[in-house]
């Protein structure tokens, strides 16, 4: 076909791109302590220094990754199966579909208002346990949110990102089982033999992407930590957005380094993602293959 | 599906309906709350009820419709193009080779792995110089750009696994290629513009701060109304305008899978 | 059919990706022209605004205009108070419209800032709701119009400019950079039909935890509420003359508030979770105290008793109580934004939202504490303030303003919420 028709193609991605390139260095300058309209005109490292220094720095990091980590590898398993659920049982559209979108629309500020009301000491399933007589005190519950194990945290992620993977899986591995497994099946494969040698690697692509998205996302959002988190350490959003919030504009800066720091653990942790995904050369990529 | 599949499918069934248990059980609480006005320890139902937060909610002065409605509006216009721009995209990362291919590969995951402040603080700056900022399509330009990643990747896994023979054989049987791509391929893309657009449709409904400083206040969605509310704790006006945003939401899920669906159809069958 | 379809909306989106590209070819000229809803009219006659100006020159500059007011929009009683009271008063009598943007005051910043750098002479913000350590910031920041409010001549009429707090926002020099808006003071919550007891200071608050170990607890700061709460305790054990000159330095900080240091070390060991850990948000700890969670919560606003107890979400026994020696108590203003697009009708709205008429309806609807000077009304006027029904569970007027103690100067505020992270959580 054509050669000009790929550059057709890309032109408007180009654009937004070229915006959103332009948005982030316009923001990134920022954390370098350039902020003109404040009177503050100066290149600096000091801001990133400053916060590398600061001990509690370390823990928030500990803290983000912990949550981000754990989340996103469970939510990846339990998305997998609950895709796999999706499309061996036929319930690729309709209702139940309409269930697992819920989860996906629903924000996360909601998503910590669910989890007070269910996992807090005085929620739904404490006051169950009490009237069951297992616990005699609201203090008896065990402790998940507001404290260092982040469990609270973990959960209310789990339960928007298990349907998100599932969702995000589910056209592509769909259109695989119909057009490959389905047909290796009628060749006489087994079931379970067609899903893991040949839908599953096949799907990998969509739920290794879905799981950088969750893993990204997880590391540098700040509702849910921020609601449901302990006081200290806190994650490194959070700390993040407080510095934002802090109301002298001249110390814009420390929020811009601080998310300077998120980005970089996320271009990091990208720059991994794609490392593992090309040692792992063609096997999987469905891209290559065609 | 035969017996023999459901039998075999039977922990695969158990796994779905603890998922959809799980997803709906919170919901109720939605519900509940929205009627609330007290809940105190150790009741497993409310103690009293009041119709407070859907009187505020609905009030003249909040002007919850128009706002629901011009929020919507700006969503699907959103997920509109974002399923365009993201087929596009998509169609010429798997089938030609270009140059900067692998900027965009990265371009397109880029908004994802960048925290929204400092992408937010940046675009304000350049949309007041390009006169963006204050207006509705300066939000929508930014909703747009958070809302690619998922397109573009759900279009390019369907884009590849589909493949273009057949259409090649519609082009080569001479159709136009514009012509061979909308009668062939996208009535099998349909389930992932649908996807897409789904996802597009959330990302822009729901956020807030993007919103909020590139609309200046100005622009007016459900989240910018609902969110302060949330944030405050007031759990009965919180919850009523959550349970108004899942289910506008819901609805709108409803009309697109329809619309999509009917329209994949109707090219189908013009194409017999 | 859909073909065509499909490629005219083709065309329309990469026709407008095209602008937007153009457009950000030349992204160094200063925008011109901001869209925004007032008239093109009022634009021009905004151009001819002179502060200086005869009063009624203003009112005369105002009509037909709209007049923006951006503020948090999370309270759904002032939301409605402006939209339902404010904004017919502002349109019967000047031809002014009221549009009120939701907004929080952390975005309202980002975004006068991120226009200050964009060179944006006129912007879309006029009033700004806002005080203490966010006025301080944009008044050194150069963001606010003014000085103003000494041309409003209910400025003369009813506020007593003499009075601190019409004089200084938490510290700081208002400089007539903006006008009183309410009056806020931190009070304590509890339940007569749970607790007995209404601790009278400090060492009485300690017992108090004691006895209802776990159930007690505050925000964690930087939250506004859980902020306002320790400094009162601050004040309550060190005294709060010291801080009015103190010097903005952590160490000389440090050093004043080390008893209430210690104290708050001590009183960690009967909280809600022994103060490992603390709820983010006031809302949350006014939540677990509906639910019975905690036998006591604290308000900025000191009449929410009231509020709670007639939309059901408080018991009818629960009540309000201070400290003997006082608590912090603040007043909120309006400002008005460097580039706001209509100075002159902010003037004159600020000047109506400051009249006794308006005020009185404020204290009214809201119960807000009113900024107007009692002295200075008519007798009419004062006969209905008098007659507010304060509603259940709170303390009269004069009660509150006699335990009335001033904030903290703006800078020390910040100072205290990094001390307490660092020396009072969880040790």
């Amino acid at each position: 076909m054509n050669k000009k028709t790929p550059y057709i193609l890309i032109m408007p991605i180009v654009l937004l791109g070229v915006l959103f390139i332009y948005g982030l260095v316009n923001g990134i300058i920022q954390s370098f302590g350039y902020i003109p309209a404040l009177d503050l005109g100066n290149f600096t490292l000091d801001y990133y220094i400053e916060i590398l220094k600061d001990p509690t720095f370390i823990d928030s990091l500990k803290v983000s990754l912990k949550i981000s980590i754990i989340s996103s590898i469970l939510a990846m398993v339990l998305g997998t199966i609950l895709t796999t659920a999706l499309v061996y049982t036929g319930h690729t559209e309709g209702k139940t579909l309409q269930i697992i979108k819920l989860a996906i629309l629903i924000p996360h500020t909601i998503v910590a208002l669910f989890s007070i009301s269910l996992l807090s000491q005085n929620g739904l399933i404490a006051r169950l346990f009490y009237n069951l007589g297992f616990i005699s005190a609201q203090g008896d519950f065990p402790l998940l949110l507001y404290t260092e194990n982040s469990l609270g945290i973990i959960l209310g992620y789990l339960w928007k990102e298990v349907p998100f993977v599932a969702y995000f899986s589910l056209a592509l591995m769909n259109s695989i089982n119909k057009t490959l497994g389905e047909a290796s099946e009628n060749l006489g494969a087994s079931r379970l033999k067609s899903f893991f040698y040949i839908t599953l690697p096949l799907s990998m692509p969509a739920i290794s992407k879905a799981f950088l998205i969750i893993l990204t996302f997880s590391f540098g959002a700040y509702d849910l930590p921020f609601l449901l988190g302990a006081t200290m350490p806190k994650a490194l959003p959070v700390q993040a957005h407080l510095e934002y919030m802090h109301p002298d504009l001249r110390y814009r800066p420390y929020a811009m380094a601080m998310n300077g720091l998120i980005l970089a653990v996320s271009w990091t942790m990208t720059g991994i993602y794609y490392l593992v995904k090309k040692k792992k050369g063609i096997k999987g990529d469905v891209h290559e293959r065609y | 599906m035969s017996m023999k599949d459901t039998n075999s499918n039977i922990p695969l069934k158990l796994f779905l309906y603890l998922i959809a248990f799980t997803i709906l059980a919170p919901l109720v609480i939605l519900v509940l709350w929205t009627f609330t006005s007290r809940w105190p320890w150790p009741n497993l139902f409310p103690t009293s009820f009041s119709l407070r937060a859907l009187e505020e909610v609905f009030a003249p002065y909040a002007n919850l419709l128009p706002t629901l409605v011009s929020s919507i509006l700006l969503s699907l216009t959103v997920a509109l193009l974002s399923a365009i721009v993201g087929t596009m995209t998509a169609r010429a990362l798997v089938f030609y080779d270009f140059f900067g291919k692998g900027l965009i590969k990265l371009l397109t995951m880029a908004p994802n792995i960048v925290p929204g402040t400092v992408f937010a603080m940046g675009i304000h700056v350049v949309f007041i110089r390009m006169s963006l900022a204050d207006t509705l399509v300066g939000v929508i330009i930014v909703h747009l750009i958070y809302t690619l990643p998922y397109s573009i990747n759900i279009m390019r896994d369907l884009t590849s696994s589909i493949g273009q023979q057949m259409e090649l054989q519609a082009y080569v049987l001479g159709a136009s290629p514009l012509k061979s791509f909308i009668y062939i391929t996208l009535p099998l893309l349909a389930p992932g513009v649908l996807a897409s657009m789904n996802m597009a449709y959330i990302t822009s409904f729901s956020q807030y701060f993007l919103t909020l400083l590139i609309g200046g206040g100005k622009i007016r969605t459900l989240s910018t109304l609902m969110v302060p509310f949330i944030a405050k704790g007031d759990r009965s006006i919180g919850s009523a305008y959550a349970l108004i945003f899942v289910l506008s939401t819901l609805t709108i899920f409803i009309v697109m899978d329809r619309v999509i669906k009917r329209l994949s159809f109707r090219n189908k069958e013009e194409n017999l | 059919m859909n073909f065509k379809r499909l490629s005219s909306i083709l065309a329309i989106i990469i026709a407008l990706l095209l602008i937007v590209g153009c457009s950000s070819q030349t992204p160094e000229t200063p925008a011109t022209e901001v869209p925004n809803e007032t008239p093109s009219e009022a634009n021009a006659e905004s151009q001819e605004f002179d502060p200086n100006a005869d009063f009624d020159t203003l009112v005369e500059q105002a009509k037909g205009s709209t007049v923006t007011f951006y503020g948090w929009g999370g309270d759904e009683d002032r939301n409605r108070w402006l939209n339902e009271t404010v904004a017919p008063i502002l349109k019967e009598k000047y031809d002014i419209s009221l549009d009120v943007v939701g907004m929080n005051i952390d975005e309202i910043l980002a975004k006068l800032s991120g226009e200050k750098q964009a060179g944006l002479e006129e912007g879309s913000i006029d009033i700004i709701w806002i005080n203490g350590e966010n006025f301080y910031s944009t008044k050194e920041n150069d963001l606010l119009f003014g000085p103003f409010t000494d041309k409003l001549p209910n400025t003369k009429k009813y506020i007593d400019v003499n009075d601190k707090e019409v004089l200084y926002d938490f510290g700081y020099p208002i400089e007539n950079y903006e006008a009183p808006y309410g009056k806020a003071q931190m009070v304590f919550i509890n339940d007569s039909g749970v607790t007995d007891e209404t601790p009278k200071n400090t060492d009485e608050l300690l017992e108090y935890a004691k006895k209802y170990e776990g159930k007690v607890t505050y925000p964690a700061l930087p939250d506004f509420t859980g902020s306002a709460f320790v400094r009162t305790l601050i004040y309550d054990i060190v005294g709060y003359e010291q801080f009015m000159d103190m010097q903005p330095d952590k160490a000389v900080v440090k050093e004043a508030i080390e008893p209430a240091l210690e104290y708050l070390r001590e009183l960690n060991k009967y909280l809600w979770n022994q103060g490992k850990t603390f709820p983010a948000t006031s809302g949350e700890v006014d939540n677990m105290f509906q639910d019975g969670e905690l036998v006591m919560t604290m308000s900025y606003e000191p009449y929410s008793v009231a509020k709670g107890i007639e939309k059901g979400i408080y018991n009818n026994s629960v009540r309000t109580f201070l400290f003997d020696k006082g608590t912090v108590g603040n007043t909120n203003y309006m400002a008005i934004a460097k580039n706001a697009p209509n100075k002159a009708g902010s003037m004159v709205a600020i000047n109506e939202i400051i009249s006794a008429e308006v005020q009185a309806s404020q204290f009214e609807e809201l119960r807000t504490l009113p900024v107007v000077s009692y002295d200075k009304l008519s007798s009419e006027e004062k006969a209905r303030f008098d007659r507010v029904d304060l509603g259940q569970g709170v303390l009269p007027q004069d009660e509150l303003l006699s335990k009335r103690l001033p904030e903290m100067p703006a800078n020390l505020v910040p100072i205290i919420e990094e001390i307490w992270a660092e020396e009072v959580v969880g040790k």
